[in-house]
């Protein structure tokens, strides 16, 4: 199992390197669907079954499909010629980096591995499947929190369509 | 009626308006504006009658605070501000129309203006929601309900290069700062395990908490927030956006994007405040941040020529003072007095910022309405051509400055009285320095409107009175009477808060 996790995180970070060092989108792109590949992976080993699935029908399947009919309609050659200034690549690398340090310091600081964290209690319920889980909370417990996610939704739509129409009536 | 009703009412306000847009054949459709106005005019008045539950069982309350009067005071300060910006809409609706619509032969030739004022009501709704958010997942949905609708209404003049870039910049810098705050609350959720802010400050209050993890969390939520409330090093995308953004949208990001920050600072933070192990390092983090914010802020503000930039960075040298008040948080419960207490503190300051900020971009979408100018240069002899516009803008922004007998001074001096009680000396210095460059910048604008004369090379002279609206007439006014009577009288906006 420790292997696996090594091998889906690998390539979820390889992935993800490849989204920003890839000058041509479509190449980005494909490199986005790895990351989100190597992810759902990673969920599916927490036993999170839904949310790994979800990864990969809605987010490497559905929008990044979306992404590339996108990425086609663009012109392509405009954003390979770009170049990027050497200062810029070192800059953001080195906050990059001194993220990457700062958690590195507090993840051996905290011991998050041996201290005592609180056990979470949400995988270990009865033997229902995950699906029908995760459903009777969203619509039971969360139930508040999803009717505003439907506002944010209708918020976003309307703002897709009157900023994208090519014509307002 | 119970509280929760006041945000269906908005949120059926602003579904109302959609629809009366998409299916009723209006004449002007700046009637719909008037519905909101209306509308939220009512849900104010609704404030003062509310009961508390006297149950608080079941789910909805686990994400709703009950019984929270400063929830009601940040409501009333969203809805106050929602109602602001509608009125400036109205007077704006021309630059909209002109700067958004590419009708269709035989369309209506205000198409897209019904949108413009939907959205406001529906950021006013996320915004009310977050001033009673007492769980991670509402204040999360919230805030992303409320930042959304801020995406499209900064972008919204789709016909003009600033609001565009203004709506490009917001969104990726916006979502960025997104990241952190998701990724700061699964931290703390990871040394807490729970979601719920009581449940958290419990945890956190426990000496055993895990402190490099509680703080590593408090770090990225701190980040996230700085951004969206405009504080150093996170405020670079400030001056942009709100130079970009129709006007009274920048009014709406600099009073309601503030009021929700720091409402969900205040709210996400005092957990860490109330722990004793966690509390030195936690303010000397905000303190740091504070005064940074009040240096770059106010100096950056001086060389200003843009009136709008000049706004904004204001806006950071408030943020500046309001995160000083948080800075200044008492270590110890011996503190009694409502004002040693830095949420009575910053909901008095935000009050006043409200009336000040509204009433100085009131003037400012009227003026632009008649000049295009958004320089300096348009105000320069201004009081001979409007002097009840240069009245009210004097007002602003000797308010904004905190000069005495206006709201503002009152705002500073509580914060300055709470940095002397916690002998917070540095920031102290630091802020009576930016309170100094802030007399110097906003003066110098009412000094140039009432002193000097236009100069023909700079600027087209025209003496033509500058036309006023009849509800931005009454909405300055109340507002004018507002700052001065506060600023007489304190007590009344405190008395709100108890």
């Amino acid at each position: 199992m420790t292997f696996l996790f090594y091998l889906f995180a690998a390539m979820a970070l390889i992935g993800g390197v490849g989204v920003v060092v890839n000058k041509n989108p479509v190449s980005a792109a494909f490199a986005m669907i790895l990351s989100f590949l190597g992810l759902a992976a990673l969920f599916i080993q927490l036993n999170a079954y839904l949310v790994g699935i979800l990864q990969i029908l809605v987010y490497a399947g559905a929008i990044m499909v979306l992404f590339l009919f996108i990425i086609m309609l663009m012109n392509v050659e405009e954003e390979e010629k770009r170049k990027f200034p050497i200062v810029n690549a070192l800059g953001g690398s080195g906050v990059a980096i001194a993220f990457a340090i700062l958690l590195a310091t507090v993840l051996k600081r905290s011991e998050i591995g041996n201290a005592g964290l609180p056990r979470l209690s949400v995988a270990e319920g009865p033997g229902n499947s995950d699906v029908h889980r995760i459903g009777e909370l969203l619509f039971s417990h969360y139930w508040f929190p999803i009717q505003m996610v439907g506002i944010l939704l209708l918020v976003a739509t309307v703002g897709a369509v009157v900023l994208s129409k090519k014509q307002l009536k | 009626m119970p509280v929760y009703f006041l945000e269906i009412i908005v949120v059926a306000l602003g579904l109302l308006i959609l629809m009366v847009d998409a299916f009723v054949k209006l004449e002007d459709k700046r009637t719909l504006a008037w519905v909101g106005m209306l509308g939220l005019v009512v849900v104010f008045a609704l404030l003062f009658r509310v009961q508390w539950p006297e149950s608080t069982e079941g789910a909805f309350w686990q994400f709703y605070s009950a019984n929270d009067n400063l929830a009601l005071f940040f409501k009333g300060i969203a809805i106050l501000c929602t109602l602001g910006v509608m009125i400036m809409s109205y007077d704006f609706s021309g630059v909209v129309v002109d700067q958004t619509a590419d009708p269709e032969p035989g369309a209506h030739p205000q198409a897209g203006l019904g949108e413009f004022f939907a959205l406001p009501l529906f950021a006013c709704a996320g915004l009310m929601w977050m001033a009673s958010a007492n769980n991670l997942v509402s204040i999360f949905v919230s805030l992303e309900t409320v930042t959304i609708c801020f995406y499209v209404m900064v972008a919204y003049l789709r016909r003009n290069v600033g609001s565009l870039e203004a709506g490009v910049k917001y969104l990726i810098l916006g979502a960025l700062s997104t990241g952190f705050l998701v990724y700061g609350f699964a931290w703390l959720y990871g040394v807490t395990g729970s979601m719920d802010l009581a449940e958290i400050s419990a945890a956190l209050a426990k000496p055993d908490v895990n402190q490099a993890a509680a703080l590593f969390a408090f770090a990225l939520i701190l980040v996230a927030l700085t951004f969206k409330v405009g504080g150093a090093p996170f405020h670079f995308w400030i001056p942009d956006v709100y130079q970009g953004a129709p006007t009274p949208i920048t009014a709406f990001l600099s009073i309601g994007s503030k009021a929700a920050g720091f409402i969900v600072l205040l709210r996400l933070v005092s957990p860490f405040l109330a722990s004793g192990e966690l509390v030195g390092k936690v303010t000397l983090a905000i303190a740091i941040i504070a005064g940074l914010t009040l240096l770059i802020g106010n100096l950056s503000a001086i060389p200003q020529k843009n009136f709008k930039r000049l706004l904004a960075y204001s806006s950071i040298s408030h943020a500046g003072f309001l995160l000083m008040a948080l800075a200044c948080t008492p270590r110890s419960s011996d503190a009694s007095g409502a004002l040693s207490k830095p949420v009575t503190v910053i909901a008095f300051y935000l009050g006043a910022y409200l009336l000040m900020t509204i009433l100085a971009f009131l003037v400012m979408t009227v003026v632009r309405r008649k000049i295009a100018d958004e320089t300096f240069d348009a105000y320069t002899g201004l009081a001979k051509r409007a002097p009840f516009l240069s009245a009210a803008m004097l007002i602003a922004m000797a308010s904004l400055a905190g000069i005495p007998l206006t709201v503002g001074f009152w705002g500073k001096l509580f914060v300055f009285k709470l940095a002397v009680e916690q002998q917070q000396w540095v920031l102290l210095a630091i802020g009576l320095i930016g309170a100094g460059a802030g007399f110097y910048y906003y003066l110098k604008i009412a000094a140039s409107m009432y002193l000097g004369t236009p100069d023909p090379k700079k600027q087209v002279i025209d003496d033509t009175p500058i036309p006023i609206g009849n509800v931005a007439r009454i909405a300055m006014i109340l507002l004018m009477v507002g700052i001065i009577v506060a600023g007489v009288n304190p007590s009344l906006i405190l008395g709100l808060l108890d």
